[in-house]
């Protein structure tokens, strides 16, 4: 999946730059810009490392508050030179509540990327944890994510497939927690209310019905799907569950 | 990814991947002592510095998304001298391969091809295939199409000297100031894998290699280098596949290539000049007409002495009884390659002969029944009388039917002296093509008969390949040797080698029934075989689709 991840990225930036920030433009100053991300829920640091070895990136903080996989994460960084460079690639062993005490002389509002791959669909209270990475996000920059939908194809594949016995199954059962999983229009509406939230709390407005207007704090939400298909890999789905 | 295997199965770990990681232990372990000093550490180390391993190095070069890649390649002979090769108009090497137009495409697209002495290249449009047998025969073109869409002809495949490929990526490598990648004249010691050091890198599924450079005798050192991808493309019997721990299945042909640059009797004319006794003659009328009106316009006349005429053909002749298939490869200036796959005795006889007698040989191989030939090869090889062969030829071609002029091969008049040679025909094909941190290309990963001329061109597949492999993994930030980037290249390449490489072999194996020695014999048996031959090759030349199906698979 790391490489639609990375597709996905750069066709959010796409979407509000003219110049792609890939291209070699020497005038363009988006062509030598380097980005600052932070992992949330990095795990192995699958995301994270990729992330680390991109040629436009200055660094990438990567947390998760589990410690074995912290200790994974790490030995993996120390067989490569290039993760391996200072500064490049940190992990940390704590909480996004807790992330502040850990990153000292840096501000509120640092990151250009806050990545949650695969880390919503754990959290028992997504809300107050969105609100706690966001919190770390510069004006302009993108909070990016994956997570599974709620639909009924999803408990297919995620718990009946996936947690199966050997050979079937991938990972163990119990991993995942069907109510949990949060779908796309859901997210929307909740940005769509944060804005609104943070409105009526500075200005007074009528109810705009969920349209980004200006002034809002969270700009456009993209949804892209996408699905595993055995012996091809991640393949971008052309939709989401719940718009087909 | 880390090599070494929990000790104790964790639940974490499905079984599947368990099986695949204990496999890839296989590899030989072998320490060394590499310090963490960045100018050890590359990115993509290629061992061999053939087209195939300067292709990729050049595909990687030439690309902006890989060319900031620390890369290095290493190869035993002295790259500057083959870069600063040159032979006379007149000369021509006796390596030559016939490049298909994919791989053409692939070299312009990797800027290459505009480094080859264009004048030493001879595209060809047509390939006659004869069995002497039988008298079936068929061309290989693109002639219905051109008909069908009123377009120029399409080039079946180009003849380049492997001399003049070399040079032209090793210009185009000076061109994009990559030459320092080129450890030349170096030898690889020994590959082993990086240690573990606690208080630094784990480079343990690291291979490092141990290299000697020659420089004066004084002063030959000893290097290692680490590598993050481990490309092998040093040959039939590479070191990187042995280290890889890699097996390879195949056999011996028990056969010789045998190679020479000949001197060919100038051609009357076009082959696509009017004859009155071919078929095929109003079709040929209708395209003479077209290259007529080409040759006498005034942007041909200006460029005449860098665009190569297109006006060729290669011949093969299949020769049962006598070991395998004749070759002549059209080269510019009415000279040719030679490939003659053939036993080893009759090899060494070959390689024997006087350049006249042998090109009196070749003649006959062309020409004569099986029969005739087996007496020409006969004849002793240093004699008194100098004209012996040629003489021989002369009365017997008076009594053997000839094709029509369209069909004919033609006449070689002399053999360029201290070209003939030859090398053994073998079918390898490794047990896999990848491994954690490492990749093989080429003949490394397949060697194959020589009769469709695409050893090469699977070669240069592979780098293409292998090289948008290794970008794909770049643009996703992925470690470029990881195995499970790499499975795309093995999936892309392994088939495609196993489907050519044995298709070879079986039209080999079929093209040597029915002759004396082999199991089918010369008598009724031999003789019913090769009419159901011909009837095959009658069948891949007028059943509608086939032949131009074989082509565009093959090129």
């Amino acid at each position: 999946m790391n490489s639609l991840r990375h597709d996905f990225i750069q066709s959010c930036l796409r979407s509000v730059s003219s110049a792609s920030p890939n291209s070699n433009d020497a005038q363009n100053p988006e062509a030598t810009r380097k980005y600052k991300y932070l992992d949330v829920g990095c795990g192995g640091g699958i995301f994270a490392s990729s992330a680390a070895r991109l040629p436009n990136t200055a660094s990438v903080t990567a947390i998760d508050p589990t410690s074995e996989v912290i200790k994974v994460a790490r030995e993996h960084q120390r067989g490569d030179p290039m993760l391996s460079q200072p500064g490049r690639l940190q992990y940390l062993n704590c909480a996004i509540e807790e992330l502040d005490s850990h990153i000292e002389g840096q501000g509120k509002e640092s990151f250009d990327f806050v990545t949650v791959f695969e880390v919503v669909e754990h959290i028992d209270k997504p809300a107050a944890f969105l609100r706690q990475a966001l919190a770390h996000l510069k004006p302009g920059g993108w909070l990016i994510g994956s997570t599974i939908a709620r639909h009924p194809v999803s408990y297919l594949t995620t718990k009946i497939v996936a947690e199966a016995p050997w050979p079937i199954g991938v990972v163990p059962p119990g991993t995942h927690d069907w109510n949990k999983y949060v779908n796309p229009s859901e997210v929307r509406e909740w940005f769509a209310h944060e804005n609104h939230e943070l409105h009526t709390r500075n200005v007074e407005t009528s109810d705009n019905e969920g349209r980004i207007e200006a002034g809002d704090k969270y700009g456009v939400v993209r949804v892209e799907g996408c699905i595993y298909l055995p012996l091809l890999g991640w393949k971008w789905a052309g939709g989401t569950a719940e718009s087909r | 990814m880390s090599l070494r295997v929990a000790s104790r199965p964790s639940k974490y770990l499905c079984k599947s991947c368990r099986f695949d990681l204990s496999r890839a232990r296989k590899r030989k372990y072998g320490t060394s002592s590499i310090t963490s000093n960045p100018q050890d550490i590359y990115d993509v180390v290629t061992v061999g510095g053939g087209p195939v391993g300067l292709a990729l190095l050049t595909a990687l070069k030439s690309s902006p998304a890989t060319s900031h890649l620390r890369c290095a390649l290493i190869e035993t002979q002295t790259l500057p001298k083959q870069k600063s090769w040159d032979l006379p108009p007149d000369q021509y090497s006796n390596r030559a391969s016939s490049i298909t137009p994919t791989n053409q495409s692939f070299l312009e697209s990797i800027g290459a091809w505009k480094h080859l002495d264009l004048r030493r290249v001879q595209p060809y449009d047509e390939m006659q295939v004869g069995d002497a047998g039988n008298d079936a025969s068929i061309q290989f073109d693109w002639k219905a199409e051109a008909v069908r869409y009123n377009a120029p002809l399409r080039t079946v495949a180009t003849m380049v000297e492997n001399a003049n490929l070399t040079r032209a990526l090793l210009r185009r490598l000076e061109e994009l100031d990559a030459e320092d990648c080129l450890l030349s004249s170096s030898s690889v010691a020994s590959i082993g894998n990086g240690i573990d050091d606690p208080e630094g890198l784990n480079l343990s599924n690291w291979p490092v290699i141990s290299l000697n450079s020659a420089g004066t005798a004084e002063s030959s050192s000893t290097r290692q280098i680490a590598a993050r991808l481990l490309i092998g493309a040093d040959g039939i019997n590479s070191p990187v596949r042995t280290f890889a721990g890699i097996s390879t299945n195949g056999w011996d042909y028990n056969r010789h290539g045998v190679v020479a640059t000949l001197k060919l009797e100038p051609q009357p004319d076009s082959p696509f000049s009017s004859s009155s006794s071919d078929p095929n003659s109003a079709l040929e009328d209708f395209l003479s007409d077209d290259t007529q009106t080409t040759s006498t316009s005034p942007s041909q006349a200006t460029n005449e002495n860098i665009t190569p005429s297109n006006r060729a053909t290669a011949y093969q002749r299949f020769l049962p009884s006598l070991g395998g298939p004749i070759a002549i490869l059209p080269l510019p200036n009415n000279h040719a390659s030679l490939v003659w796959s053939t036993t080893p005795q009759i090899a060494s006889t070959l390689k024997s002969l006087s350049p006249s007698a042998l090109a009196s040989t070749i003649n006959a191989a062309l020409r004569l029944n099986e029969v005739d030939i087996k007496y020409m090869l006969s004849l002793p090889s240093s004699s008194d009388n100098e004209h012996d062969h040629e003489s021989e030829l002369t009365w017997r071609l008076q009594h053997t039917p000839q094709p029509p002029p369209a069909r004919a091969p033609p006449m070689i008049t002399a053999v360029q002296p201290h070209t003939p040679a030859s090398f053994p025909l073998r079918l390898r094909n490794a047990s896999s093509y990848i491994s954690p941190r490492l990749a093989l290309a080429g003949d490394a990963a397949h060697t194959i008969h020589p009769l469709a001329g695409q050893g090469l061109n699977l070669g240069l597949g592979d780098a293409e390949a292998l090289a948008r492999c290794i970008l794909g993994s770049v643009a996703c930030g992925a470690d470029v040797g990881d195995a499970m980037r790499l499975e795309g290249y093995s999936a892309e390449r392994y088939g495609r080698a196993v489907e050519m490489g044995g298709g070879v072999d079986v039209l080999n194996g079929v093209y040597q029934m029915g002759g004396e020695g082999s199991l089918s014999g010369d008598g009724v048996v031999g003789g019913l075989l090769g009419r159901m031959r011909g009837l095959g090759m009658w069948v891949v030349g007028n059943v509608p689709g086939v032949k131009e199906g074989i082509m565009r698979r093959a090129g």
